[in-house]
């Protein structure tokens, strides 16, 4: 007796615990939730955070994140209007603005996240196949800066000027997404380039341009010191030659002058008789130029030896 | 939070009264609910109470009293510790010789330049959590995001400059760009984070481009080595030119002067024989004319006088001795 008292006791404290835990419920700062009723959404959609209540059993609650969510693409191959193939890899931003609306169109978040999927990746890939691959990837006209000390880089120091850039063309898309998912209770917040790269093939070409761009830069070094060199060479050939006639001219200036004096002052002393002068140095002559292995023959019928022959005096 | 009251703690098998268990039990649940009250914050953190679900409160560190669990929880935020995320590599240890992971990674640091070109950026960004609140409430999973906002902005802000921009005299100015504008995306976002540091670890061309780079490094340092080696061959040649050229004329103010020396000494020897000989002029002559053939004849090698009469000579002469010798047409003196 005392025993089935016990255990209806025991089965009404049960039956209390289990009736409060059905109708009372705790809402998070970060949730917000929608109450049906056999399925059937019931009141408004409740964000306040708190102990709440409901009629246990019949009504079931269904929370949904109330924060900012991530949404996070795939790196889709797209071709961009010129034409170059790259990977677009996106992520955005969404939050359930309206619970009610998005549990009866996409149920839950993973079939909210495959809407998106859809959604996005589409927008992206028009918006890439409209832009070309220099508007997806710059943002401003901004003006580069040039490094001072090496002036002329001429791998391309101004950026080509582009319509328009990155952030109106994310701007475009998240309107895109927008526009597409205002029924779905749920909003796009901000969609934005996570990653654009050119894929492998391109890539390689690209690499390709850069090497070469690169080694046309170094080359341009080289000849740029053969010709300054060569230019400093021929400098210092023309100085060479300007230096030594300089002074080959001054040199003959100073010999002509002094010989100009020379035969001046002999000139001036020998005018006063030619005669002797030749006389006397053709006499001067003699000993330097019959000296040797030369053969003298003399007459006496001549001056010197005359006495040889004879020793009366002339007549 | 640790629930106590579920553990699986059953009454132990001894024999006691009915009301003894019962006091056990109320004891238990009482003990457990007390030690749900009380929690501690460590000092680089904060804590946020919790009740219903509702923020209420906001704690720092030390000991801590709260309503009992299901009631009230907290939820610690680490807001003084600083963080960081690493992109395009990974500390493996961080030590004092810290090692680092880079490959596997390419898909985080490449990126597209201005002129189209591709980098390899390798950066880390550090950061605190600013808001507790915000840091749990506003955003679902803040670290992903995190991850995705600064790789957004440093391709935005990469995408916008040249290649030889980003790897030489911007680097700083990419990092400070970097900085302001993903500082702007957090507040833009709520996220509660504050940027503390964008820090470039390693800006570099790709891989397989970088040996060309290198190579425009060694052609810059090839030209300068050409140009200064034609200008050391050029302050080698010139001040020696000039040295040569004053030689030649100083040997030819030399040669000046020797010149006109000679030239006056000569014309003075002149004028005094000259001055002698016009007061004997016949016996002057001959005397020179004697004294110049005595000195002429020693010298010569042979000599042949013949005698007036004989006039044909010539045959007599050994004339291959005298081959190789100047022609034997000198007479005896011209006068």
């Amino acid at each position: 007796m005392k025993r089935t008292v016990g255990i209806i006791t025991l089965f009404v404290i049960a039956l209390l615990v289990a009736v409060g835990a059905g109708a009372t419920y705790v809402v998070d700062e970060t949730e917000q939730v929608v109450i049906t009723q056999f399925g059937d959404p019931v009141g408004e959609p409740i964000s306040e955070p708190g102990l709440k209540f409901k009629i246990p059993f019949i009504q079931t609650v269904h929370r949904f994140d109330q924060r900012f969510l991530e949404w996070n693409g795939d790196a889709n191959e797209v071709p961009t209007k010129d034409k170059r193939f790259i990977e677009v890899d996106t992520y955005a931003r969404w939050r359930i603005t309206d619970p009610l609306v998005f549990y009866q169109r996409l149920r839950n978040e993973s079939g909210a996240q495959s809407r998106l999927d859809d959604i996005i990746d589409g927008a992206t890939r028009d918006a890439v196949a409209s832009h070309e691959l220099l508007e997806l990837v710059r943002a401003s006209n901004r003006e580069p800066v040039v490094e001072t000390d090496i002036p002329e880089e001429d791998s391309s120091p101004d950026l080509e000027k582009i319509e328009t850039g990155r952030p109106s063309i994310m701007s475009s898309i998240e309107d895109e997404a927008r526009r597409q998912t205002e029924d779905l209770g749920i909003q796009v917040l901000d969609v934005r380039f996570k990653r654009i790269n050119y894929n492998d093939q391109v890539r390689k070409k690209v690499y390709d341009r850069m090497i070469a761009e690169r080694e046309r830069i170094a080359e341009r070094y080289r000849s740029e010191g053969r010709g300054e060199a060569a230019e400093i060479e021929g400098t210092k050939e023309r100085e060479l030659d300007r230096v030594l006639s300089e002074a080959e001219r001054k040199a003959e200036e100073i010999r002509g002058k002094a010989d100009a004096k020379a035969t001046d002052i002999y000139a001036e002393a020998y005018n006063r008789d030619p005669e002797f002068f030749e006389f006397l140095r053709t006499t001067e002559s003699y000993p330097e130029a019959l000296k040797g292995k030369s053969w003298l023959l003399m007459s006496t019928g001549g001056d010197f030896m005359k006495y040889l022959r004879d020793s009366t005096p002339e007549q | 939070m640790p629930d106590f009251n579920t553990s699986g703690w059953s009454p132990p098998d001894i024999n006691l009264s009915r009301r003894t268990i019962a006091l056990i039990a109320i004891g238990g649940v009482v003990v457990v609910t007390l030690f749900t009250m009380v929690f501690q914050i460590p000092a680089d953190s904060i804590g946020v109470v919790m009740r219903f679900g509702e923020p209420v409160r906001e704690v720092g560190p030390g000991l801590h009293v709260k309503a009992p669990v299901g009631v009230e929880e907290v939820r610690i935020v680490p807001t003084q510790r600083q963080r960081k995320v690493e992109f395009g590599y990974r500390t493996q240890s961080a030590a004092v010789d810290s090692s680092y992971k880079r490959e596997g990674y390419e898909h985080e640091s490449l990126m597209l330049t201005g002129d189209l070109n591709v980098v390899d950026v390798q950066w880390a960004v550090q950061y605190r959590i600013e808001d507790a609140q915000r840091y749990l409430f506003e955003v679902r999973d803040v670290r992903e995001t995190f991850r995705y906002m600064s790789q957004a902005v440093m391709r935005e802000v990469v995408g916008d400059r040249t290649v030889s921009e980003v790897l030489t005299v911007g680097r700083a100015e990419v990092a400070d760009t970097v900085k302001k504008s993903l500082s702007e995306l957090c507040d833009d976002y709520d996220i509660g984070l504050r940027v503390e540091q964008v820090n470039l670890q390693d800006i570099t061309p790709p891989d397989p481009v970088k040996p060309s780079f290198n190579e425009v490094n060694e052609a810059q340092q090839e030209k300068s080595e050409l140009i200064n080696q034609a200008k050391a061959a050029y302050n080698k040649a010139i001040p020696a030119a000039k040295g040569e050229g004053k030689r030649k004329v100083e040997q030819a103010e030399g040669y000046a002067v020797q010149r006109v020396n000679r030239a006056q000494g000569e014309a003075a020897r002149f004028n005094s024989l000259y001055e002698a000989y016009r007061k004997a002029p016949e016996v002057t002559r001959r005397r020179i004319y004697i004294e110049t053939l005595s000195e002429v004849l020693p010298k010569v090698d042979r000599k042949i006088v013949i005698d007036e009469g004989a006039s044909d000579v010539v045959p007599l002469l050994p004339l291959g001795d005298m081959r190789g010798m100047p022609s034997p047409n000198s007479n005896g003196g011209s006068k």
